[in-house]
C-alpha cells in the first residue's frame, strides 16, 4: 500500500515550547496509524543541544520509541543514517537556527534522505526552524533582521511561524509583494497538516491560536484566517476563515 | 595572545563546529578570563537569543579562535551564514586566526575529519595551502586515511599534527611549527617520489613553546619579536595575513 506524504508544520508549540500541552505531539502521533510509533529526532537547528534531546526523551519515552540523530556526534549513535530515518514512522524536527539546519543537512546529504522519507509515508513534523524547512521559502526571523530563506522544497508554498510577533508580519507581507511564493503563517500552539502539497486541515493546541493564508493580489497582500480545530476537549467556538486585505503602504 | 597586536587583545571563539556546546564555550571563558584580553564568543545557533551583528563583531577582534568538532559542519555552517567570505577578510585585514582541531584544519585547502564516524577527507575553507591532518599519532586511523591519500594523491600534500603542537603561518607561508609537549612533533606528509602511492612523512624541527604567563616583552622569545617587528613594518602600509594552527 502507497502511504500519504504527510507534513506537519507548527508555528510553534510541542514539547519544546509547551510542556505539559501534548496536543499537538499526540496529533502527529495519532497520524503515523501506529499505536507505539517510531520517533526519531533531530535537533540539529539547535546543535544537538543536550537539554533539548533530554526534554525530547522524556516527552515521548513512555508513548513512543523514541531515538535522535546527531550530525555533531556522528562517532557514537545510529551507524546508517539513511536506513534508521527511512524505518521511521515519524521525524521530528526541533527549533533553532534554520541556515545551521540547512547547511548542516545538505552538507551529510539528509535533505535527500528526508525526501526519499517523505515520499515513502514517514510523517514529518517539526516546530519553527524544524516548520520553515519543508517549505520552497521561509521567512525566518532568528538571525536577526527577518530575511527570507529557501528551504528544502518538499512544499511549493512559503511559511512563517511564531506569526504573532510583529515584525515577522510585516516581513512576510513585503516579500509577497517581493515575488515569494504564496504561503502560510502559523502562531504558536497551531499546526498546518499537509498530504503532498496541499494543506488538508489547520489544528490547535490552544483555543486562540491561528493560522492564515497569505496571497498577493496586485499590490495588495490577502491575508485569510484558515478554520482551525482546536485539539483539547474543552468545547470552543469554531474558527472561521475570514479574509482582509492588506494596502501597504508604497 | 603573543601574537595579537594589542595589549588586551580582544579574542572571539566561534564554537560553531561544536555545535555551540556550552562546555567549551565556558572553558574559553574561563581559561581567557583569567587573562589580559577581552574574550567573547558567537553562537550562530543562538542568534535568535543572542542577537550581534557578526561581521561587525568579527572585523572588531584581534584573533578569532575557532573551537573543535565537526569541520563538516563548520564549514557546512559558516557558508549558511556566510562566515566564510567575512572570515576571509578578517583574514586578510590581518585579525589573527587561530583554531584546534576541526578548527584548524578548516582553514585549509583540505583536512581529515570524523565527522561522519570514520576518518575522511573534507573540503575546508583554503586560507593556507595544502591539507592538514589533527590528532595525528593519538588517533592512528587518522593518519593511515592521511598517508593513504596522499601517496595516492587523492589529497594535497600536508601537516600532519600531533596534540599540542601548532603551526604560524603568514599569508600561504608557514613560519614555524610549534609544541607544547616535549616529544611532540609536526609532520609534513608528501607523496612518496616511487610511485608505489605510498607518502612519505618527514618530522619538521619544532619550537618548544614554554608556559611563561603573564609575558612582558623581555620573556618573549626572538622569533616572536622578530615576527612582531615584521608585522609592524608591514602593518604601516597593509596588515598582513596570518593564521595559528592548533594548539591542543
Amino acid at each position: 500500500m502507497m502511504r500519504m506524504k504527510q507534513i506537519v508544520a507548527f508555528g510553534g508549540g510541542g514539547f519544546s515550547m509547551e510542556s505539559g500541552n501534548p496536543l499537538l505531539d499526540d496529533y502527529v502521533m495519532g497520524l503515523t496509524g501506529s499505536a507505539e510509533p517510531k520517533v526519531c529526532f533531530l535537533p540539529t537547528a539547535s546543535g544537538d543541544a543536550d537539554h533539548y534531546l533530554v526534554r525530547f526523551y522524556s516527552a515521548f519515552r513512555e508513548r513512543a520509541k523514541p531515538s535522535h540523530i546527531s550530525f555533531f556526534r556522528r562517532e557514537r549513535g545510529v551507524p546508517d543514517v539513511r536506513s534508521h530515518l527511512l524505518a521511521q514512522d515519524m521525524i521530528y524536527v526541533g527549533g533553532g537556527s534554520l541556515l545551521s539546519l540547512l547547511g548542516v543537512w545538505r552538507a551529510h546529504g539528509v535533505d535527500e534522505i528526508l525526501r526519499e522519507a517523505w515520499e515513502s509515508g514517514v510523517v514529518m513534523c517539526g516546530l519553527s526552524a524544524g516548520s520553515l524547512c519543508w517549505f520552497s521559502e521561509a521567512v525566518s526571523g532568528y538571525h536577526g533582521e527577518v530575511n527570507r530563506v529557501d528551504g528544502l522544497g518538499f512544499l511549493s508554498h512559503s511559511n512563517a511561524v511564531h506569526y504573532c510577533e510583529g515584525d515577522r508580519r510585516a516581513a512576510f507581507h513585503k516579500n509577497l509583494l517581493d515575488g515569494m511564493a504564496h504561503g502560510y503563517a502559523a502562531e504558536d500552539g497551531a499546526a498546518l497538516r499537509f498530504v503532498g502539497d496541499e494543506l488538508v486541515e489547520v489544528v490547535s493546541s490552544r483555543p486562540e491560536a491561528r493560522a492564515y493564508r497569505l496571497e498577493r493580489r496586485a499590490n495588495l497582500v490577502r491575508e485569510t484566517r484558515l478554520a482551525t480545530r482546536y485539539l483539547g476537549a474543552d468545547a470552543v467556538p469554531p474558527v472561521l476563515p475570514v479574509s482582509f486585505d492588506q494596502q501597504v503602504a508604497a | 595572545m603573543e601574537l595579537a597586536e594589542s595589549t588586551h587583545p580582544r579574542i572571539c571563539l566561534l564554537p560553531t563546529a561544536s555545535g555551540d556546546m556550552h562546555d567549551q564555550i565556558s572553558n574559553f571563558h574561563r581559561s581567557f578570563g583569567e587573562r589580559d584580553c577581552h574574550p567573547s564568543s558567537i553562537s550562530l545557533f543562538r542568534l535568535g537569543i543572542d542577537r550581534v551583528d557578526v561581521r561587525e563583531h568579527l572585523m572588531a577582534q584581534d584573533v578569532i579562535y575557532a573551537g573543535g568538532g565537526s569541520m563538516v559542519n563548520l564549514i557546512a555552517i559558516w557558508r549558511a551564514h556566510g562566515l566564510d567570505a567575512i572570515l576571509r577578510e578578517a583574514w586578510e585585514e590581518g585579525i589573527l586566526i587561530c583554531g584546534q582541531s576541526a578548527g584548524a584544519m578548516c582553514w585549509f585547502e583540505q583536512g581529515i575529519t570524523s565527522s561522519s564516524g570514520e576518518p575522511a577527507p573534507a573540503e575546508g575553507l583554503g586560507l593556507l595551502p595544502g591539507s592538514a591532518c589533527v590528532h595525528y599519532l593519538s588517533e592512528p586511523q587518522r593518519r593511515r586515511r592521511f598517508m593513504g591519500e596522499i601517496g595516492a594523491r587523492g589529497m594535497l600534500a600536508g601537516l600532519g599534527m600531533e596534540d599540542q603542537t601548532g603551526a604560524l603561518f603568514e599569508g600561504g607561508r608557514m613560519i614555524e611549527s610549534i609544541v607544547a609537549r616535549e616529544g611532540a612533533a609536526v609532520w609534513r606528509v608528501e607523496p612518496g617520489g616511487n610511485g608505489d602511492g605510498a607518502a612519505i612523512e618527514e618530522r619538521l624541527d619544532s619550537r618548544r613553546l614554554e608556559d611563561v604567563r603573564p609575558t612582558g616583552a623581555d620573556a618573549l622569545s626572538a622569533e616572536i619579536l622578530e615576527f612582531r617587528e615584521t608585522l609592524a613594518a608591514r602593518t604601516a602600509s597593509h596588515r598582513t595575513r596570518r593564521g595559528v594552527g592548533r594548539l591542543d
